[in-house]
């Protein structure tokens, strides 16, 4: 008790001296939003201070690798080049920018551009999923700025971007032109066989293009006429089409071609930058796969399952040329080998399957008799009757399909991955219908 | 006693304490710079809204990027910049002259709300819908899928088209709806008309179910303030003959049991609930305003 009156005195005194310290001087300067505004207008004047502009380089959310030439203006404005499609390597378009402090200071690009495009929501505008489009970015916090590179990062889906200060001829190359001819490799999407021949020196490749994902894959025999597929990603440079990992088939080596013209359904390309060549539709593959359609048949029917198409056939270049998708509810319609026996007859079922009261029923469909494999590696169909009742307002969807599919030259079957395979029509190439497991 | 005398110390010292406190200076307060990035070089757009929107209405129209505005769910983007004035001067014409033209200039300034928010893409659901307009607290109104934004006349029209301007125009009577609704209360004898059906399950039932319980649209059954002002957005957005033919083509009876004759006469008593609030309480003459608007309307789309 004693020793608590002597302290308690003492610890007073302790704490009055203690608390008047007047020295509280900011560690800083300057005040915070002094210090903000000061770096915002520091990288603003590194971003207008590279008088050839910015290159950069975007790998969006689903893989795709994209190029741009940024030129920031000092009122705001910002113009762009990009390597998405011919008119945006092509016409530079101006749309605005500012510097603003969020959680970090950060580099919007506050109207539409180029660079919406890859984060468009809408999957008409960049080919991705409805709700996400390619997962990009617009509006990005700045990490570090040097007078050569500038690194961002995406604040909405952490897309990763540098951008390197522009040299004149990088400049240069989008103007005059460079990288539109080099996007001359759209056109291949005009080609309407399904199968796109590479032809140069002697040696031929069918190649298959995933525009989204930004990958090529080639098919060939090789020496001892064995099926052969080699599959990379691609980006583009001012020099044409990279990949990123080079195709070599034992005699030949591709690391990059270059667009040179597109004519009469042909696109002319060099590869490597010295041998000439061509890009053309062919109506038959470089190598049937003989054994594909049965293949293709077998894995549903030994495990009693069905392929699913959700797009129908693509026939003359028009997607589900013949509107299945417009069918009342339509989900995604189905082939089912071996669905039931009738008379003796074990048939498969081409159904339709459609939301009916909030689940999936397949309410018809058609009945088609067990399919012929040939020799040559075709599958031929033949129509047996119809299941339930085609509502009328799909009556005509329902022929058409059916009298695509009794194309007396049948398919070729071209498995794309373990799950799926592109049934391709053997008369022409010019139809085909993709299903996945 | 000792705590006593220890209290009273105790008291003393945190007088003492904060007694130190030192005069602190807060600044030259006419010059706070704030964390920067609000303000830009003014551009065309900015100048037309200002001239058009903001001057004589006190209506500003966000059209630049800001997260801040919107969910941070959603993927979406700014719009167009070709885009803003088309959408902000047809929402002059079909909104605010024609309210100017049937209540004068005094009304519209006092009652419009003030805050246009301007998205380029339409707002994605996770069930596959697609919002393309939504407002808050009678102030602020959010348009979607403005770089879709096409009437008749620009380059790539499509008849389709058409539904994204009425839906857009909709959406904003809609909201103005609510607006004199909040400020003065319709007559609650509206509430009554098709009492028990109002439902927070709405969004199960097609609007022509709705139709046959007597309902504009569904979203009309989800509350009577809301059923009151989907009644004004489609009868003005539709025009007389639209609203017209919806009542006319109400065929047989509803799940619940309201037989189309039941159905037709509950909407044809909100129609005059609504015609006479507007005269008794704005002095607004409803049909010349209907007219006016879907005379607006039309030209756009046809």
């Amino acid at each position: 008790m004693k020793l608590t009156s002597i302290y308690t005195p003492l610890l007073l005194f302790m704490l009055v001296i203690g608390a008047c310290r007047k020295d509280d001087d900011p560690v800083f300067d300057k005040t915070a939003d002094e210090r903000i505004n000061e770096a915002l207008s520091k990288y603003q004047a590194a971003l207008i201070g590279a008088p050839d502009g910015w290159e950069a380089r975007i790998v969006t959310g689903t893989g795709g690798i994209f190029n741009f030439h940024f030129q920031f203006k000092p009122n705001n404005r910002v113009s762009m080049y990009a390597d998405i499609d011919t008119a945006t390597a092509g016409n530079a378009r101006e749309s605005s920018y500012r510097l603003k402090a969020l959680q970090q200071p950060s580099l919007i690009f506050d109207t539409y551009s180029y660079l919406h495009q890859l984060a468009d929501p809408d999957g008409n505008v960049n080919g991705g999923d409805d709700g996400s489009g390619l997962v990009s970015d617009f509006e990005f916090s700045i990490d570090t700025v040097t007078t050569d590179s500038i690194k961002l990062t995406g604040r909405f889906n952490n897309t990763k971007v540098t951008l390197l200060r522009a040299a004149p001829q990088d400049a240069a190359a989008w103007q005059n032109g460079d990288w539109r001819n080099t996007l001359s490799f759209q056109y291949i999407a005009n080609i309407q066989e399904y199968f796109k021949r590479l032809t140069f020196s002697g040696a031929a490749y069918d190649l298959r293009f995933n525009v989204l994902q930004r990958t090529i894959t080639f098919v060939w025999a090789d020496a001892g006429g064995t099926l052969r597929q080699f599959t990379s990603a691609y980006f583009y440079t001012r020099e044409g089409l990279i990949l990123e990992t080079p195709f070599n088939d034992g005699t030949r080596t591709i690391t990059r071609l270059t667009g040179a013209g597109w004519n009469n359904n042909t696109l002319r390309v060099t590869i490597n930058g010295n041998t000439p060549g061509t890009i053309a539709g062919a109506i038959s593959p470089i190598k049937n796969d003989l054994g594909a359609p049965r293949r293709w048949w077998e894995t549903m029917a030994s495990q009693q399952g069905y392929w699913i198409t959700g797009n129908g056939f693509h026939v003359n270049g028009v997607d589900d040329a013949f509107r299945m998708r417009s069918i009342p509810n339509f989900y995604f319609a189905i082939y089912w080998p071996e669905y039931n026996t009738q008379d003796g007859v074990t048939y498969d079922v081409m159904g339709y399957v459609v939301v009916a009261n909030n689940s999936l029923a397949l309410q018809f469909g058609s009945a088609w008799e067990p399919p012929t494999f040939t020799a040559n590696g075709r599958v031929i169909f033949r129509l047996l009757g119809t299941l339930g009742t085609v509502p009328a307002s799909a009556v005509s969807i329902y022929n058409n399909i059916n009298t695509q599919m009794e194309e007396p030259s049948g398919y070729y079957l071209v498995q794309t991955s373990t799950g799926s395979y592109d049934m391709v029509s053997a008369k022409d190439a010019r139809a085909w219908i993709t299903w996945e497991q | 006693m000792k705590t006593r005398i220890n209290i009273f110390l105790y008291i003393l010292a945190l007088g003492l304490m904060t007694a130190c406190s030192k005069d602190d200076d807060p600044g030259n307060v006419d010059n706070i710079p704030g964390l920067g990035g609000d303000t830009w070089t003014p551009g065309p757009i900015d100048i037309w809204i200002r001239d058009s929107l903001t001057t004589p209405y006190n209506i500003s129209a966000k059209y630049k990027w800001d997260q801040g505005e919107l969910d941070f769910n959603r993927t979406l983007t700014p719009p167009k910049e070709e885009k803003i004035i088309p959408v902000m001067s047809a929402v002059k014409k079909v909104w605010i002259n024609n309210y100017v033209a049937e209540a004068g200039e005094l009304f519209m300034k006092q009652n419009c709300p003030k805050f246009f928010v301007l998205i380029g893409s339409g707002s994605y659901n996770s069930d596959g819908t697609v919002t393309i307009g939504t407002a808050e607290g009678g102030r602020r109104i959010v348009l979607y899928v403005m770089n879709d934004f096409r009437v008749k006349g620009m380059p790539g029209y499509v008849p389709f088209d058409s539904l994204n301007v009425k839906e857009m125009f909709h959406t904003i009577q809609h909201e103005f709806g609510h607006i004199l609704q909040q400020k003065v209360l319709y007559n609650p004898d509206f509430k009554r008309i098709t009492v028990g059906r109002y439902t927070s399950n709405w969004n199960n039932v097609s609007n022509t179910e709705a139709n046959q319980d007597g309902f504009v649209t569904a979203y009309a059954m989800s509350a009577p303030d809301e059923d009151f002002v989907e009644m004004i957005a489609f009868m003005l957005t539709e025009g007389k003959r639209g609203f017209d033919a919806l009542v006319d083509n109400i065929s047989g009876t509803s799940p619940n049991g309201t037989t189309a004759a039941q159905a037709k006469d509950k909407l044809r008593q909100k129609e005059t609930m609504i015609v006479n609030y507007y005269k008794d309480t704005w002095n607004i003459n409803f049909y010349n305003l209907q007219a006016r608007t879907r005379a607006t309307i039309e030209t756009m789309i046809r």
